[in-house]
């Protein structure tokens, strides 16, 4: 259902072919691509024209190896299931390369990133430091390969601001309670929002870096990347898991990919519970908030019975799981998933009559099908918006391809769409795990062979919860090459901007929480009056409580 | 007004906390919580202090002893260490509740004597990993005495003697 149906993979690559790119491999759901600086811009522009999506984009320091800075386009074709990896070798010397934000917006962030992180200059779009504090010294470059993990530079000094005007006096973001700072600046005249600012990266972990240090081998990045996020860990250490399996061509038992489909779909369970009580919260319907927790503690117990943790963490291994699921665990969950659906479908009519819920929540933070596709969202966020967009049925890893289940779809793209998406899945997901459970084989839950050859590149994809989560990986000696990671979030929130201007100040808090965007990061933002000129700090409950 | 109905689902649930640590925990039976080392078992051998993801285990050499210090705070609670230790002399137990006021009773310490190099009195290992190890592979009982980087170089030198060319 993107903009130009019926494009072929023949017709992918007879176009490329035609703008001069270089065709250097072509596996089952990736091709990978070598462009040339110069053609760059209008390869992007064809592809997106063609209909692929935007994933992201890979800096990488390959001097090393080949002599020269690399900068990885990654594009996804959803209705052909395919990857393109578009290529271009930048120069050390004159590390530039042209932009393709013009083109493809969606490029926004990744590009300032790779700029801030491998030191590749991006011209015909304004730049600034995205990742990096700024107070880090000019021409130091994380990911470059020269700099050693452990190094901490001397900051460089700021010149200190001019006092003579009025200056906002954040307390934020750098709260020392809250565990996941984000910052929004948003700017109001009267009661409307008029722009909104965003500034993250507060808590850049360097967790790409770390994995490429001497300290880490292949087997411990798995415990590394459950650590990336507090709610979906295990996505990520899954997602890993399948980008280095396709890199080095490691079969997986079919035993291992049910369970981990199973432990996925109970993640996404108890993530989407979690934020629907956060919702019930921020409307100021606590006792909606206290009992979807209630109910999502069962989905933790799950995990716990499933994994021995209830954060699903320490169980992924290359090639498989570490350990096997009895019947007992089985029954278990089973039961518990009956009891969590009979609860949350009588607890779901109380929560939908609340008035406040339906009022507050329908019309609001509408996000544009043309935006959506614009800045290519993911997840929940597209489904609302009418963006048929879900991996597990484009791209079917694991053992999704063994289900059946229904992909939720709305065209409002207002809050409430983002609500029910969400609703729905929790349906769907209780059912995809009796399934699963219902026929998953018997048989190993290791591959034998493990070999991990140096120098392999692959791309994977893995619905989270909050969207579509993607890994890229380079392989490398006893540990990867280059490691990078997308998460869901890093694809939505561009999208609050045009969810959010021109909408009342009120509904801010809602929206910017519909994106799920890790939610505790979220609680602080500053209120601009640009009328009267006064800038006010507020927390979201007190914006929620009028 | 439906949603008034909510208060017969509060009556039927009822409380679902508990009066913790009176009343007891939580965590199920398939719980995994911190390890416990057993030293009657234990060679020394450190296999578990290279698995641990975060380092919670280390090994160090301190005067005539090795120590394997597992350190709480750091761990995890991946039980790593249990599948690879090849005596399975660690067992992931249900414990979870640490807290403290010293930081020395989140460590805990398995000590060994440690087997001295014949030839350069440097560490070698745990003598009790040693003295295993020798009683199963007899065959290179003769380098056992013999420190790393000690056994690398008499290997190069024997190296060296088959091919005295490459050796210049």
């Amino acid at each position: 259902m993107s903009v130009s149906s019926g494009t072929t993979r023949e017709a992918v690559i007879e176009e490329l072919s035609r703008l001069g790119a270089i065709i250097e491999g072509i596996e089952r759901d990736t091709l990978f691509v070598t462009v040339k600086r110069d053609v760059l811009r209008d390869v992007a522009k064809s592809l997106y024209n063609l209909g692929a999506y935007f994933r992201t984009c890979v800096g990488s320091d390959e001097i090393q190896i080949r002599g020269y800075l690399a900068l990885y386009h990654i594009f996804s074709f959803d209705e052909l299931g395919l990857n393109v990896v578009l290529r271009v070798d930048i120069p050390k010397l004159h590390p530039s390369v042209p932009s393709i934000v013009t083109e493809v917006p969606a490029a926004d962030w990744c590009e300032l990133e790779a700029r801030d992180m491998v030191g590749i200059e991006f011209t015909y779009r304004p730049v600034k430091r995205l990742v990096l504090p700024e107070d880090w010294p000019e021409g130091i470059y994380p990911l470059r390969k020269d700099f050693s993990y452990d190094s901490r530079p001397p900051p460089k000094q700021l010149p200190r601001p001019e006092t003579n005007k009025e200056v906002g006096l954040p307390l934020g973001p750098y709260h020392p309670a809250l565990h996941e700072p984000e910052y929004f600046e948003i700017y109001g005249k009267g009661e409307t929002v008029e722009d909104i600012v965003y500034r993250g990266f507060h808590v850049h972990r360097g967790i790409e870096k770390l994995a490429e240090s001497r300290r880490v081998t292949y087997e411990d990045i798995f415990y590394l990347a459950e650590r990336i996020c507090g709610i979906c860990g295990f996505v990520h250490s899954c997602c890993y898991a399948l980008a280095l399996e396709k890199a080095a061509g490691i079969e997986v038992p079919e035993r291992a990919m049910y369970v981990r489909s199973v432990l996925l779909e109970i993640e996404r369970i108890h993530s989407h519970l979690l934020w629907l009580g956060v919702v019930a919260h921020i409307l100021g319907y606590d006792a909606g908030f206290m009992h979807t927790w209630r109910i999502r503690e069962k989905a933790m117990v799950v995990a716990e019975i499933l994994s021995g943790s209830r954060k699903t963490y320490g169980v992924n291994t290359v090639g498989g799981i570490r350990f096997d699921l009895d019947r007992d665990r089985i029954a278990k969950t089973l039961n518990y998933l009956k009891v969590i659906k009979e609860e949350f479908t009588e607890f779901l009519k109380i929560l939908l009559s609340v008035p406040q819920i339906k009022s507050r929540a329908s019309g609001t933070g509408v996000l544009p099908r043309s935006d959506a596709r614009a800045l290519s969202v993911v997840g929940p966020v597209a489904r609302a918006s009418g963006l048929y967009r879900d991996v597990r049925k484009d791209y079917p890893y694991l053992a999704y391809s063994e289900v059946s289940f229904r992909v939720p779809l709305y065209t409002e793209g207002d809050n409430l769409a983002r609500i029910l998406v969400r609703v729905d899945e929790v349906f769907e997901s209780i059912e995809i795990v009796r399934q699963l459970l219902d026929k998953i084989p018997e048989g190993p839950v290791r591959a034998e062979s493990r070999e991990i050859p140096p120098l392999k590149k692959a791309v994977a994809a893995i619905e989270a919860p909050r969207g579509e989560d993607v890994h890229f990986i380079i392989t490398g000696v006893g540990r990867p090459y280059r490691w990078r990671v997308r998460a869901p979030t890093y694809q939505n929130i561009p999208a609050l901007r045009a969810m959010l201007r021109g909408t009342p100040l009120a509904d801010a808090p809602l929206t910017i929480a519909s994106i799920d965007p890790c939610f505790s990061c979220t609680d602080r933002v500053v209120v601009y009056d640009r009328v009267s000129g006064r800038c006010v700090r507020l927390k979201l409950t007190d914006l929620a409580g009028g | 007004m439906s949603y008034v109905k909510l208060l017969r689902v509060a009556a039927k649930v009822g409380r679902v906390t508990r009066k913790y640590p009176a009343e007891g925990s939580l965590v199920t039976e398939y719980f995994r919580g911190t390890i416990e080392i057993d030293p009657a078992m234990c060679w020394g051998c450190g296999a578990c202090a290279l698995a641990c993801p975060p380092n919670s285990l280390t090994t160090k050499v301190e005067g005539d002893r090795i120590v394997i210090e597992y350190f709480i705070g750091r761990c995890i609670f991946c039980g790593r260490c249990a599948d690879v230790c090849p005596k399975e002399a660690i067992t992931i137990t249900k414990n979870f509740e640490h807290a403290s006021k010293s930081l020395e009773d989140l460590k805990y310490r398995v000590i060994h004597r440690v087997s001295r190099c014949s030839r350069c009195g440097g560490p070698v290992g745990a003598e009790e990993e040693v003295r295993n190890v020798s009683e199963r592979a007899y065959p290179v009982k003769a380098s056992l005495d013999l420190c790393p980087s000690c056994r690398a170089e008499l290997l190069a030198e024997a190296l060296a003697k088959y091919h005295p060319r490459r050796s210049r």
